[in-house]
């Protein structure tokens, strides 16, 4: 019994701490979900504008370029895949768009991330998950009371997401060199004079 | 007690471990689907013998669904089982390769591997949903329940292998080698050869267009050239199109077809779509031909996994190719109506 009733609160504690760590993004002037965030920097606008484009490479699956403006302004668009998880089974549900913003000042650089869209995956003739529209539902938009609670989880896996993009993209930007991309691996030539 | 309490803690610890590999592995995918219908012909026949959906003021199954899927880097697999009628006898090949419902046993939908040699590049071999058609067996992904005469034409699955090259996010280009369609393994070798062009103009709309020339599952060496294409024009309008030609060896024996699919949305959890479809069968070496007109009207409303999809149906058999009945069940009409009521349920 003791150790039944240690599990149920190991369990509680858990998800206590999860609920505890995750809050809602805040909203912009026009009402939109944005993480936003100026970050001081004494790394040159030339160096941050490669390892931007660099971060961006390499997390090629998740985000990709749409636009830069002359290395002052770039636009990207991502996309955060939701997995419905049941214990140990789970299947992507849908994907949660957004539009990545990053623009250079004088010893700084700021970005944020903000027209979060939710997308409903559905199933295709080969059984794979894929984007059941092209055009997403804003997350600002309140939901219906059926739908509220996993409405609410999509918002707060959008900001989960957002804090942890944020967190790479910075460590990227400050502590990497920009290394070239992975070569091919060469060949190792043996016994040969 | 304590064997179950250990158990159940390595099964949360398990558990944790995997939701932390997530970020690097794809866990196992299980998901599929279940449905049930209910229709009532107004002729008190089961006139519209389109597949699925065919029994006559009966509550009846449909079929359950079970997928799984696994990534391992570029490597993955898809198995998708059904059970029930829609999902066996009714659009899955016994061993022998027909449709008998005693004898079916396979219950395969899909069953194919797939390697990614790189990001535009993959190739897939195996048993798959074909790539030809608008509508799929699966009533999770279609609109209405019952299905077009052009899907129950075509074909249902392809065997073979296939490579498929990405151009870019608008333009793809897929060639394949495969057996006679519906087929587990081939009878006459791998005789079809297969193709699928993507085409994306703009955001929102994406077009397929198909050919398959080979040994049809009617026993003909057939050519099928089918556009299957769909736009979603606002978050509440989308128009859908598929129209196919087949003709088979010397002409014999032939169809082609037009569906015309408009949907609106009036929140996200309530649709109403219509299905207009023209069908010609082709006269056999130049014999007259048959035509039949279809108008579908469906509902789709949501409430989490499950869908309730009711719908109104009527056909015209102008030329009385499918046999339809007047409600004393023995005088041949050219009309028939019906109503169903479907509801599917998706994990």
């Amino acid at each position: 019994m003791k150790n039944l009733l240690f599990l149920f609160t190991l369990i509680c504690l858990t998800q206590f701490s999860y609920a505890q760590e995750v809050t809602l993004l805040p909203k912009d002037e026009t009402g939109k979900f944005t993480y936003y965030e100026v970050v001081e920097s004494t790394v040159k606008g030339d160096s941050l504008q490669a390892r931007l484009s660099n971060f961006l490479t390499r997390n090629k699956k998740e985000i990709k370029l749409k636009s830069t403006d002359a290395g002052k302004l770039t636009i990207a668009s991502g996309k955060i895949v939701i997995q419905k998880s049941i214990t140990i089974i789970s299947h992507p549900s849908g994907e949660i768009i957004y539009q990545f913003n990053f623009e250079i000042g004088e010893g700084k650089y700021r970005f944020w991330l903000t027209d979060f869209q939710f997308i409903p995956y559905q199933k295709d003739r080969y059984g794979n998950f894929v984007p059941s529209t092209t055009i997403g539902v804003p997350l600002e938009k309140e939901p219906k009371k059926s739908n509220a609670q996993q409405w609410e989880d999509y918002r707060l896996q959008a900001a989960k997401y957002a804090a942890d993009f944020a967190k790479r993209l910075k460590d990227h930007l400050v502590n990497k060199t920009i290394s070239p991309l992975p070569l091919p691996e060469k060949k190792v030539i043996s016994k040969t004079w | 007690m304590k064997n179950n309490i250990a158990a159940l803690s390595l099964l949360l610890l398990s558990t944790a471990t995997v939701a932390v590999a997530q970020e690097k592995a794809s866990p196992l995918e299980i998901s599929g689907s279940v449905d049930t219908y209910y229709k009532y012909d107004f002729n008190k026949s089961g006139n519209i013998k389109t597949y699925f959906a065919n029994d006559q003021n009966s509550v009846s199954l449909g079929m359950i669904d079970l997928a799984l899927k696994k990534t391992t880097g570029k490597a993955s697999f898809v198995g998708e089982l059904s059970f029930g009628p829609r999902g066996q006898f009714q659009s899955i090949p016994d061993a022998a390769g027909g449709y008998d419902p005693v004898s079916n046993g396979f219950n395969i939908q899909n069953l194919y591997v797939n390697y990614a040699f790189s990001d535009k590049f993959t190739m897939t071999a195996g048993y798959m949903g074909t790539f030809i058609g608008y509508e799929v067996i699966s009533p999770a992904a279609n609109f209405n329940y019952s299905t077009s005469y052009l899907f129950g034409s075509g074909p249902f699955q392809n065997a073979g292998i296939k490579g498929t090259y990405s151009f870019s996010d608008k333009v793809s280009l897929m060639v394949g080698l495969f057996n006679e369609w519906n087929q587990y393994s081939a009878i006459r070798g791998v005789s079809s050869l297969g193709g699928q062009l993507m085409v994306s103009p703009v955001e929102g709309w994406t077009a397929y267009i198909n050919g398959l020339h080979g040994l049809d599952g009617y026993g003909n060496y057939s050519t099928i050239v089918d556009l299957t294409t769909a736009y979603q024009i606002t978050e509440k309008v989308k128009i859908g199109l598929n129209a196919a030609d087949l003709s088979a060896g010397d002409d014999q024996f032939g169809y082609s077809g037009v569906a015309l699919y408009p949907q609106y949305a009036f929140t996200p959890s309530v649709a109403l779509g219509l299905r207009a479809e023209y069908f010609n069968y082709k006269g056999i070496s130049g014999g007259p031909s048959a035509s039949v007109t279809s108008f579908t009207l469906s509902g789709n409303i949501k409430s989490g996994g499950l869908t309730f999809i009711p719908e109104v149906r009527f056909d015209n058999d102008k030329d009385f190719t499918q046999g339809f009945l007047k409600s004393n069940l023995t005088t041949l009409n050219k009309s028939a109506a019906q109503f169903s009521l479907a509801a599917v349920y998706s994990f």
